[in-house]
């Protein structure tokens, strides 16, 4: 591994061995509290019974310093990178580095596989990973960097549709509910949903990851929109999958969809499942690295 | 109902289990998830003796569970251990309870073509995520085997005491929990 240069670099580092603490080892208050509010809405015994273990774990884990969940995920980093930031010309090796100490420090679940030859080299790192998005930001000398853990569980459910565009927009409500009741408790629901329709392949399933960071409970601007994430909300509800598919009225804990132009022949949706344990940290730094905020 | 019960157990001990009842269990168990189904089914096919410790396996329970492990002076601690998803080892789950003679089989999502009413088995749910907390259960881990497959698919022996709530999710006369 490359060592790292500068002093900035080495403050990008240690933040994000800090961010990737946090996430893996407590959950966001915005999703202690949509589960709270579930533990109160729910009529079924055995959902509530695994609601309060679910937060009981959660502080134990807080408390502990350790995992929440024993699956810490593939770690997807989504960069918002100011145009007036310093010059960072080597972000892989950086995230690589602090990967690397913090599945030893924390510690991770080795979860990067060679998919040839099955072999763990229980560090997280590999050929291409961890994932890494980036997006920059006009008018900003800042840093942010988001961190996603995201469990193979639910990840199993996610799945791509290329739709026929004269019926998508009529069936790929019914398509996405299909897949979510097949799925039954697999996913750990309740689950969330990001959801990114049109775009080509892969810019929907991107928008329907990128749809996961939006804060719980939060509406798309564009109302139309938002009718379709709470009627896919409500239609998934229905299905009595419940906590952890033990049956219940609370399957979905948020649907957030993001759209892209499509073209005219092609109708993409991407499904992006995840579980109730909806854990991402960021960290925002100045040019200087300074850290200005965290979350 | 409530059952607090030590391992391993009688058949006519999972028999009186029903689906929504409540278990808590005491003894050693093992976990196995996708890479320990797969080799048990290639020692079945090629006729090999699996593993001596696997003898002591029988009324006991597999648990579907990926665990991080730390390891210091010899000593190997789980950090966290919530259950993976069953579904994935549903193809060969049958066998491999008949191979191990265990009694129970512990996951999250439940397993649709695992016979519970002819292996006289019982599945037990662990709310998913739920990795943590396991640590207040765990008393040591007491063995390893096929180590080679990696920390997550190993086959880690783990002494447990008051492991639960365990839900009774698929029962010994094939009612279920899932829809």
């Amino acid at each position: 591994m490359a060592t790292i240069q500068s002093d900035l670099e080495k403050k990008i580092e240690q933040a994000l061995i800090g961010t990737i603490k946090r996430t893996t080892t407590r959950a966001p208050l915005e999703l202690k509290n949509s589960l709270q509010k579930v533990v109160k809405e729910e009529e079924s015994d055995l959902a509530i019974e695994q609601l309060n273990l679910m937060l009981e774990n959660f502080e134990y884990g807080e408390e502990k310093e350790i995992p929440t969940c024993q699956d810490t995920g593939v770690l997807n980093f989504f960069i918002t990178l100011g145009n007036k930031f310093p010059i960072i010309s080597n972000f892989r090796e950086v995230i690589n580095s602090a990967v690397d100490a913090a599945t030893k420090l924390i510690p991770l679940r080795g979860n990067s596989v060679d998919p040839i030859t099955n072999e763990n080299p229980e560090n997280n790192l590999g050929a291409n990973v961890p994932p890494i998005y980036l997006s920059i930001s006009e008018n900003s000398s800042n840093l942010k960097i988001t961190v996603l853990p995201k469990g193979g569980g639910a990840e199993n459910i996610s799945k791509l549709f290329m739709l026929n565009p004269s019926s998508g927009l009529e069936v790929f409500q019914r398509e996405i509910v299909k897949v979510i009741k097949e799925a039954g408790g697999m996913p750990c629901p309740p689950v969330i949903l990001g959801i990114g329709i049109g775009g080509d392949a892969t810019t929907c399933m991107k928008l329907a990851k990128e749809a996961l960071l939006r804060p719980l409970n939060q509406r798309h601007s564009r109302k139309d929109i938002a009718k379709i994430e709470i009627e896919l909300m409500e239609k998934i509800n229905n299905l009595d999958i419940g906590v952890m598919g033990l049956g219940g009225k609370v399957t979905c804990l948020d649907v957030h969809v993001e759209v892209a132009m499509r073209h005219p022949a092609s109708f993409p949706v991407g499904l992006i499942v995840q579980c109730y344990a909806h854990r991402w940290a960021s960290f925002e730094m100045n040019e200087k690295g300074d850290i200005i905020d965290e979350a | 109902m409530k059952h607090e019960l030590n391992l391993p157990v009688m058949e006519k001990d999972v028999e009186k289990l029903k689906i929504g009842d409540i278990v808590y269990l005491d003894g050693v168990l093992i976990t196995a998830r996708d890479q320990v189904h797969k080799r048990i089914m290639d020692y079945i096919k090629e006729g090999k003796e699996l593993p001596d410790t696997f003898k002591d396996l029988k009324g006991s329970a597999i648990y579907h569970c990926g665990p991080i492990i730390k390891e210091s002076g010899g000593k190997y601690q789980v950090i966290s251990g919530g259950p993976t998803t069953s579904q994935r080892m549903d193809a060969l789950e049958n066998q491999v309870v008949q191979a191990l003679g265990v009694k129970f089989v512990i996951g999250k999502g439940g397993m649709k073509n695992l016979d519970t009413t002819g292996n006289k088995v019982v599945y037990l749910s662990y709310a998913g995520g739920c990795g943590a907390i396991i640590n207040k259960k765990i008393e040591e881990i007491v063995n390893v085997e096929w180590k080679d497959l990696g920390t997550c698919e190993a086959v880690w022996f783990i002494k447990v005491k008051e492991f639960g709530p365990l839900i009774v999710s698929q029962d010994t006369s094939g009612n279920s929990l899932y829809k």
